[in-house]
């Protein structure tokens, strides 16, 4: 699947409200569907239905742990928010070093005069 | 490496004033010009200079898109800005993310620049209707990978 399909099943995902109310509860950690659906006012099928929306659009993942499911955020998505601001603060900082040493040597060609 | 968090640390042959002055006055010569949220192509960077001040890009329309505002305005050692937007390229004025840049001089003539960008966390989720499909994070990252590519 490219990227850009990819990122439209996650704005369908999180146009939701209570796909974005669960997704909001997992960025503060990992839960098992008992946790998740806590203060919803869905039913567990619901809550289950909106669980696997999410995983398709890799928002979150899951895991067994023994008889559990453990819901988290996906770290891809994470990954290529980091790798992105990763790549425009090394270009940002390239520009800036070159910039303020024309901006020193400016100052000590002037003091020379 | 923590995935919520970037550091970067730069030397510059520049005296702390220097540096400072030109991080923040300047911003609008050394921001990547490839990279900004408005509609239209952008015409400068602006960074108010004070406490509080507003930080925003100007585009060739008129129209002006905001990037955040100055939390910590402390010449010629320390700047902290908000960074409010999200990783679909939104702004989002409940969203907060912490630049911290501090300038450390290192002798004379010579400056330690570290930069962290806190919190990418909160950048996800992203916007709250599906209006912000066209220019979200993946056209973005697009663009992006076409002029990397084309360079």
């Amino acid at each position: 699947m490219n990227t850009l399909r990819q990122y439209d099943l996650a704005f369908n995902a999180l146009g939701d409200p209570t796909r974005r109310a669960i997704f909001e509860k997992l960025e503060k950690g990992p839960l098992s569907v008992v946790h998740i659906a806590e203060g919803l006012s869905v039913t567990r099928p619901a809550v289950s239905q909106h669980l696997k929306v999410l995983r398709e659009a890799k928002l979150i993942s899951m895991e067994k742990e023994g008889v559990r499911n453990i819901y988290r955020v996906d770290q891809d998505g994470l990954r290529t928010i980091h790798e992105y601001l990763e790549r425009f603060w090394d270009d940002a900082l390239d520009n800036f070093k070159r910039l303020a040493e024309q901006a020193e040597n400016q100052k000590l060609k002037n003091q020379k005069q | 490496m923590s995935l919520t968090t970037i550091k970067k640390e730069v030397l510059v042959e520049a005296a702390q004033e220097i540096a400072f002055n030109v991080f923040t006055q300047k911003i609008d010569m050394w921001w990547p010009r490839t990279y900004h949220i408005g509609k239209c192509p952008m015409v400068e960077s602006v960074l108010e200079q004070k406490h509080g001040g507003r930080w925003f890009t100007r585009h060739e329309d008129g129209s002006e898109a905001n990037v955040g505002y100055i939390m910590v305005w402390d010449p010629y050692q320390q700047v902290i800005l908000a960074w409010q937007i999200d990783g679909h390229y939104q702004y989002d004025p409940k969203l907060i993310t912490e630049l911290e840049v501090n300038f450390i001089p290192v002798g004379t003539g010579r400056t330690r620049v570290t930069l962290e960008h806190r919190d990418l966390q909160k950048l996800m989720g992203g916007p709250k209707d599906i209006e912000g499909m066209d220019g979200g994070w993946g056209m973005i990252m697009e663009r992006y990978k076409g002029v990397a590519d084309a360079a």
